[in-house]
């Protein structure tokens, strides 16, 4: 490139080169008497060579005929040892001192790996081909260049000092409430909002009343509709008119659904179950935790009512099959937005919808 | 792991540094960040267990409308057909003129029944009235069959006119048509209202 382009250095590197060295410049074409001595010479390595191939020889007929590996497998009296070596993760995690550690659990050798997801949900390509864009669509705003918006009063409040007891006080909530919300910040492309999980969580009072058969029957239910091992939970508060004390009754079964299982539940539900159910209008526009997070609640009769648990009907005692409650949690920080995506993926609400 | 094997670093180096150190060179690069974690040895073993996850199969479903679509299940039964579902119900389609209650008239009988006789001859009368079939038609809408009528039988006829009279002032169409010019007066008063 340099030679390509004569720069102003050129002048000055060429005479230096063109110049004469001090050492002589023979060196490379210089002979010795040593080069012809037999091991420096370099047409005897090439004639050791063999110039022909080695697969090309052909083998004795005897060694052709013995060859037969199937046989010699089977004539083998003890298996060999497997080719790899199979890792088993430690049974107990001993601690972090411990000098044998348990893999991670993304780690597929480790006891606690759960392989998946093994499909590309419905919902989720829906959400990803259509919704996600549509949302992003919708909730733009548009600021014009050099707008600045107005500044916002601090969410916790200052003391005045009018008193000097109000010294290195902490401040103050907000008006109106203690609870301070989540701060709803501008949907861009990297923050629309999306399903984030969803939980069946279901409450038996009849468990703590007569017998266990009741969480049971709840849990193979919520198990069936959820494809989800369910967790049981202990009653915290204490209902003296169900005769449930906190923490001797076990009441109540979820089961938490997020990724590959969420989008399946989701399509399912929204689908197949919402519709057949009598007389539904939709869910309450009131329902929401203000955070983003929608639950609304079925009967028993409508629990009944999803595919898995009509197909195989019998197996449930039919008084035993329990409500639930279905809370969507989403990314979202507002329940407008929740109630945007909701709508989006086909969940109908009715009434005075409340933001 | 991660966290466990820093933990583990941490411990047997015993510098209460987060960075990497030779253990000889520890007299003066000691004295920056007091970063120490807390590393207690534990005797106990915790099980891990291997999760329990239902079996699951893959069921297609088919809609009303012919679609369908895979998802996993623990339902056995390889093929789902619904007969309800968003395609065909009526919330999920509120303009869907099938979906809707509508009567079929091809005949165009009903139209001409409405025409003759208008659209509120049955809307307000009492179901269980015996004589209800001869008087309704005759009693609603039109003052001519009201008149033939009363030849026949003058004190029903006057009867009937005047439950039409009073039938007319708050049939269907005039509650329908006046719907929206009330509306108007009431929205700025309920305003006002609701922010006192």
């Amino acid at each position: 490139m340099a030679a390509r382009e004569p720069s102003r250095y050129l002048a000055r590197t060429l005479p230096r080169a063109i110049a004469p060295s001090a050492r002589p410049q023979t060196l490379a074409c210089r002979r010795n008497a040593s080069d012809d001595a037999p091991a420096r010479r370099l047409s005897n390595h090439l004639a050791e060579l063999e110039t022909e191939s080695s697969l090309a020889t052909p083998l004795p007929a005897d060694t052709v005929k013995s060859f037969n590996p199937v046989a010699a497998a089977k004539s083998r009296r003890a298996q060999l040892p497997r080719s790899r070596y199979q890792f088993r993760p430690p049974k107990y995690d001993r601690g972090p001192l411990h000098p044998h550690q348990p893999p991670p659990p993304s780690d597929p050798s480790s006891r606690v790996f759960v392989p998946g997801p093994f499909s590309l949900p419905r919902v989720q390509q829906t959400y990803d081909a259509a919704i996600a864009s549509d949302i992003l669509t919708l909730c733009y705003v548009h600021n014009p260049p050099g707008f600045t918006p107005p500044p916002k009063a601090p969410r916790l409040r200052e003391w005045d000092d009018s008193s000097p007891y109000h010294k290195n006080r902490p401040l103050r909530g907000p008006r109106g409430g203690d609870v301070l919300r989540l701060l709803r910040k501008p949907i861009k492309f990297n923050s629309i909002p999306e399903l984030e999980r969803i939980t069946i969580h279901s409450y038996v009072k009849q468990a703590a009343q007569e017998n266990s058969g009741w969480l049971h029957v709840a849990g193979m239910a919520v198990q069936a509709i959820s494809n989800k091992r369910v967790e049981t939970f202990k009653s915290r508060a204490s209902v003296s008119t169900w005769s449930i004390a906190p923490g001797r009754d076990t009441v109540a079964v979820k089961a938490e659904l997020r990724g590959e299982d969420m989008y399946h539940f989701f399509g399912k539900l929204v689908d197949v179950v919402l519709p057949r159910l009598k007389d539904w209008p939709g869910v309450k526009g009131t329902s929401g935790d203000s955070s983003g997070n929608i639950t609304f609640g079925l009967e028993p009769e409508q629990v009944a009512l999803f595919p898995e648990i009509e197909v195989n009907y019998d197996m449930y005692p039919p008084k035993m099959i329990p409500g639930c409650h279905i809370t969507i949690h989403t990314s979202a920080q507002a329940d407008k937005d929740a109630r945007l995506l909701l709508s989006a993926m086909g969940v109908p609400f009715h009434g005075k919808i409340v933001n | 792991m991660s966290m466990h094997i820093s933990l583990r670093r941490t411990a047997a180096t015993l510098t209460t540094t987060t960075t990497p150190l030779l253990p000889g060179s520890s007299s003066s690069s000691t004295t920056g960040a007091a970063t120490t974690f807390i590393c207690s040895q534990c005797r106990h073993a915790t099980l891990l267990r291997r999760p329990k996850r239902p079996y699951t199969f893959t069921q297609l479903i088919t809609l009303s409308d012919g679609s369908t679509f895979t998802h996993r299940t623990t339902s056995p039964a390889p093929v789902y057909r619904s007969t309800r579902d968003t395609r065909n119900s009526l919330l999920w389609n509120p303009s869907s003129s099938k979906l809707m209650n509508v009567e079929e008239d091809e005949a165009g009988r009903l139209a001409a029944f409405r025409a003759r006789f208008g659209r509120s001859w049955d809307a307000n009368s009492p179901a269980a009235e015996p004589s209800s079939i001869s008087a309704a038609p005759g009693a609603k809408g039109e003052k001519t069959a009201a008149d033939v009528k009363a030849d026949e039988e003058a004190a029903r006829a006057a009867r009937a006119q005047a439950q039409a009279e009073q039938e007319e002032e708050d049939n269907l169409l005039d509650l329908i048509s006046s719907f929206g010019q009330d509306e108007p007066q009431h929205g700025p008063g309920s305003g006002s209202g609701k922010k006192k």
